[in-house]
Parts: structure tokens; sequence; C-alpha cells
């Protein structure tokens, strides 16, 4: 195993695990189904590479078109993918998660999806349509040299760093009065508020943190790949995020983490090996995939709703239920 | 001048379109309680179907009726083996969105492998070309216009003047009430996928021939058009979805000849949005035949 293909498996491993985070914490901790979930994953992933990219004008980079092109050092592109992430789900959160109704939502986010799709691929003077960005600064690339092993180790070591912080963030939500907040909105909406929960403020916080991380995740992975393009951000991708996270367990994060493994990055590899047995026509392998990760939603769903690794079941010291369990054990 | 004029016979061929898939569209949503976001693979599936059929050499306008009855048993499994079972279950609303855009992504690739990724078009794409003052019209435009006034006024009779149209208002506005009262809610419920699902197949039909060509992706745009029509019109009713199809079918061409058409999509949104923060209801609110669900 040669070390670019396990620096290719762990990044995207590293950056599905993040960002499935993220949509666990929207989407499992706080009920919100958020179907545009890729787009700020994009958001980030444009943001870092205009933050990082010389200006268009420059030499190699004419062939493209595209606004900013900043030549920052790294670690700002990466902190610029998350503030734009958070940035976009602002306007977003608040004409989606006001006053529709949570199936309303559902469907508002995932037309906003197709639509920031459409709009980023013919406006091309935005950030390059179609084509996309491409020759996105690695970090450090003027420190070491991006062809060698040492480079990878080094891409390795940054991404496990991001889900490092990443991950004690999210568990910092998910175990703090905010996090029982989210849950309870998330069980009982009405109850919630009834005890002086503001929900719109619940969801917008999240909806702003969970973009963030979203954007981190998009940011690392476009100066991994030095490439971005509409293509590689479309609805179907968030399907993916959600069959994790549905597989994986909703509500906490090892789960998310559990299913990021199992669904984005084990599909990836299995389809890489059934490629290479040239099945069919060439687009079957691909597509039977996607029908697969299609089924294994509704399989978790009819059969296991809870996924591979259930929620914990919270009790508090002081609740009738932990006195009534400990009266059965003496 | 003579462009908006024009535009103008383009949004009466759009609304007709749109006003065929959002009225099946909103119907089920209405009746059945299911955003069903799979209703723009399954009119695209229909399409495939007609384009087969159209392929051999009978007319389109018969093949469209095996696109129709495709999509009416297409639909109706769909729901007899997943959406009822899940909601059985007690599913709950949002679980239920997300099943359907499994299906959706299921439908499209397993079409892929069977009709390939390039576009296709019917034979009769073009057809001879009438005036009506400045306004150019193929002879298959006119049709479709006709079509879909045709199929709006069976719908406005059926749900006015028919006992099933009685049942369907009855189990829209409260299905336990309904089941009490003796209405059969379930078979209600199996006729309405047969018909609303006979609506997406013959609106897919009808958007592959005014679109010209059509490919699997095209499934996106059919459902984001239907669904900016049925919210716009408040969804689950049936007329709020012909009155937003009249608005997003004339706004988008007029939108397209004054602007780009590649933001006829865009634009179909971003009266969505204007819709969703102003009047989340939508526009006939409470009103027309079926009350919103839920």
């Amino acid at each position: 195993m040669n070390t670019y293909y396990a620096a290719n498996l762990l990044i995207f491993a590293g950056v599905d695990i993040i960002a499935c985070i993220a949509l666990n914490l929207q989407f499992g901790v706080s009920g919100i189904v958020n179907f545009s979930f890729i787009v700020f994953q994009a958001a980030g992933a444009y943001a870092a590479a205009v933050l990082s990219m010389p200006p268009d004008t420059a030499a190699d980079y004419s062939f493209q078109i595209y606004v900013g092109g900043y030549q920052l050092p790294f670690p700002l592109p990466w902190i610029g993918g998350a503030v734009v992430g958070g940035l976009l789900a602002i306007p977003i959160g608040i004409v989606v998660l006001r006053k529709l109704r949570s199936d309303y939502q559902a469907i508002a986010l995932l037309v906003t999806s197709i639509i920031a799709n459409t709009v980023i691929t013919n406006a091309r003077p935005f950030l390059n349509g179609a084509a996309g960005l491409a020759l996105v600064p690695q970090p450090f690339q003027d420190q070491i040299d991006t062809a060698t092993d040492t480079y990878q180790y080094v891409y390795i070591g940054l991404t496990a760093v991001a889900v490092a912080i990443v991950w004690f963030v999210a568990a910092r939500i998910v175990n703090s009065p905010f996090g029982r907040s989210l849950r309870a909105m998330r069980d009982h909406e009405l109850a919630a508020t009834a005890i002086g929960k503001n929900p719109v403020a619940l969801k917008m916080t999240i909806f702003i943190v969970g973009g963030a991380i979203a954007g981190l995740s998009g940011a690392i992975l476009v100066g991994f790949l030095q490439v971005w393009a509409p293509s590689t951000w479309l609805y179907p991708e968030t399907i993916i995020l959600f069959a994790a996270v549905i597989v994986g367990g909703r509500g906490n994060n090892l789960g998310a983490i559990l299913g990021a493994l199992l669904v984005p990055v084990g599909f990836e590899e299995v389809t890489r090996l059934l490629i290479r047995l040239n099945i069919g026509p060439p687009n079957l392998i691909p597509a039977l995939e996607w029908v697969l990760i299609g089924l294994f939603i509704l399989g978790f769903l009819w059969f296991r709703p809870e996924g591979v690794r259930p929620e914990p079941r919270r009790v508090f010291e002081g609740s009738p239920e932990p006195e009534v369990e400990r009266v059965r054990a003496a | 001048m003579s462009l908006f004029v024009a535009a103008f016979g383009f949004g009466l061929v759009s609304m007709s379109v749109i006003a065929l898939a959002a009225v099946g569209f909103t119907m089920q949503f209405g009746i059945t309680n299911m955003i069903n976001l799979a209703y723009g693979e399954v009119m695209i599936a229909s399409a495939y179907v007609a384009y087969y059929i159209d392929q051999t050499g009978i007319s389109i306008w018969v093949a469209m009726i095996g696109g129709a009855i495709f999509g009416a048993v297409f639909s109706f499994l769909i729901n007899r083996f997943i959406y009822a079972p899940f909601m059985r279950k007690g599913t709950a609303n949002l679980g239920m969105v997300i099943v359907s855009l499994a299906v959706s992504l299921m439908i499209a690739n397993l079409l892929l492998p069977i009709v390939g990724y390039y576009s296709v078009s019917y034979r009769e794409r073009f057809g001879s070309i009438v005036r009506l003052g400045s306004v150019v019209l193929t002879v298959n435009q006119m049709l479709i216009i006709a079509l879909a006034v045709v199929v709006m006024l069976a719908i406005h009779a059926l749900l006015r003047y028919t006992r099933l149209g009685k049942a369907m208002r009855a189990t829209a506005a409260n299905p336990t009430l309904a089941r009490s009262s003796g209405i059969p809610t379930q078979r209600v419920i199996d006729i309405v996928w047969l018909i609303t699902g006979a609506l997406c197949g013959l609106a897919g039909t009808v958007a592959g021939l005014d679109s010209e060509t059509f490919a699997i992706a095209s499934g996106a745009g059919f459902l984001i058009t239907a669904l900016a029509a049925a919210v716009l019109g408040g969804a689950g009713q049936p007329y709020g979805a012909m009155v937003g199809a009249v608005v997003i079918g004339m706004v988008t061409e007029l939108s397209a000849a004054a602007w780009s058409p590649d933001y006829k999509q865009v634009v179909a949104f971003g009266i969505l949005v204007v819709v969703m923060v102003l009047r989340p209801q939508g526009l006939l609110a409470k009103r027309g035949a079926l009350a919103a669900a839920g």
C-alpha cells in the first residue's frame, strides 16, 4: 500500500467524519433535515480556494475566472472556509428555519441545494462556472515539496488535528445544557417552547455551527484535491452523508464517525475494487452504488432506525427513573 | 416587445406543463400527506416509457397514454410497497421525506444503466407552426395547452361533482373522521395514487415534449418547478397549484426573454423564497378543495 493511497483514504475519512459530525449535530441532535448540507461544504471549499489562490490575472491562473485571489497562508484559508460556511447559514436559516413546518424546511433546503448548484454552474465570472477551480494551492506547499511522502503525512496530521478539534467542540455541544435543549426541541418542540426554549434561536445556532464545520470540511478537501467544481457537490452527495448518520446512529457523535467510516469511505473502497473487475457497462457499478445507498437508508429506517450505535439514553440525577432503577437494583 | 409577446406564448405552454405536474404532486400531498420527492423521477421514467413507444413509430400523443399508465402503476406500487408500509409503521413526516428522497435516488440510478446518460427527444418534437397575432406556437404546443385545460377541468369535475371526489376531499380534511363515516379511505388513497401517478406520467411526457430533449438529470428540474408551483399555491391544494403554475410558468418564460434562459429555475426559486418568507401557507391558504394536511 503506497503512501499516496493511504493519505487519500485517511484524508477522505477525516473529511467525511467532520462532515458527518456536523450533519449529526443538525439532523441527529436537533432534528433539522438539512438537505442542502453539501452546499455549506462547497461554500467552505470555494472560500478556502479563492483565499489561497493568486488573483485570476496571475500567469498560470488566467484560464479561469473567479473572485478574490488573496494568496493567504495556511491556516487562514481553512478558517475562512469555516467562517463562510457559518455565514452562509445565516440567510438560508432566516428564510427556511423561522416559519416553515419541518418537512417544508427539508424540501426548501433540497431546492436550495439544487438551485445553488445551478447558479454557480451558470454564473461563470463568480467561481469559474461548470469548469470549477483548479490548481488550488496546498497548505505549506512553499515549505514542503507536495510530491513527497512527508507532505502526505503532514496533510494527514493537519486533517487529524481538525478532526480532533471538531470532535471536541461537538462533544462539548452535545453534553452541554445547550445540547440538552437541542434534544428537547428535537423530541418535542412544543414542550421545549413551553419551558422557555426558543426553537428558532436554537435551530439558527446549530445551523450556523454545523455550517461552519461543514465549511471546514470543504476547505480540507479542496486543499487536498486542489480542484473544486459544481459536479462535486450535487445534492445526492448530501444523501450519502444522511445515509452515514442514519446507519451509524443518529444523535451521537461516535455513531456519526462510525457511519462516516461505513458509508462514504466504505463505499468508495468497494467501488474501487469492483470497478477493477470490469463488470457490465462502465457506469453500471457507480449507478448501482447509489441504488445500494438508497436501500441502506430504507433498510435502516425500517429495521433499525436508531442505527448501528444508538443514541445513549440519558438519565439525570433527581429524575424519577434512576430512583426506580436503584430500587430495582437493591 | 415582440420578444415578450413570443415569451407570453411560451409562458402559456410552460404553465400548462407545470400545472399538469403540480396538480398531481399537490394532490398526493394533500390527500395522502406524503411529500413525494420521487415525483420528478417518476415523471422522467414515464417520459422514457413514452419515448420507447414513440420510437416504434406510434404517435407521441398515443405514447403519452402509455406514459400515463406507467406513471399510474409505478406510483401506485411505490406507495403500496414503500411509502404505505413506512407510514403504517408510524414514520414521522420528516422520515418520510428522507424515504422519498432515497426512493428518488434509487429510481434515477436504476434507470441510468437502462436508458443511458445521453439526452433523447421524441420524433415529433417540432410540428407545424401556428400564428395567432405575434404569438407563434407549434401545433404540439397548442395541443399541450388544450390537454392541460381539459385535464384541469376534469380534475375540477372529479373533485366537485363526483362521490369519489367528495371522498377524496373528506380524506384530505380528516382521514380518521372520514373512515369513521364509512369512507373506505384506504381505497380512496390507492385511487389517488393511480390518478396522481397518471398525471405525473402525463406531465413527464409533456415536459419531455416541451423541453425538446430530456435525460435522467432533468428529473430534479421537473421536481423543482412542480414543487415551486405547489408551494406557491399552498401545498395540498389543487386549485392553488393551478394558480401557482400560471404564475411560475409565465414569470419564468418572461424572465427568460428579459434575462437568460439558464436562470429559469432560479427565478422559480426566487418566487418560492419570497412566498416562504412572506406567506408560507401559500397564496390560497385554507381555500380550494383540499385543506393543507397536518
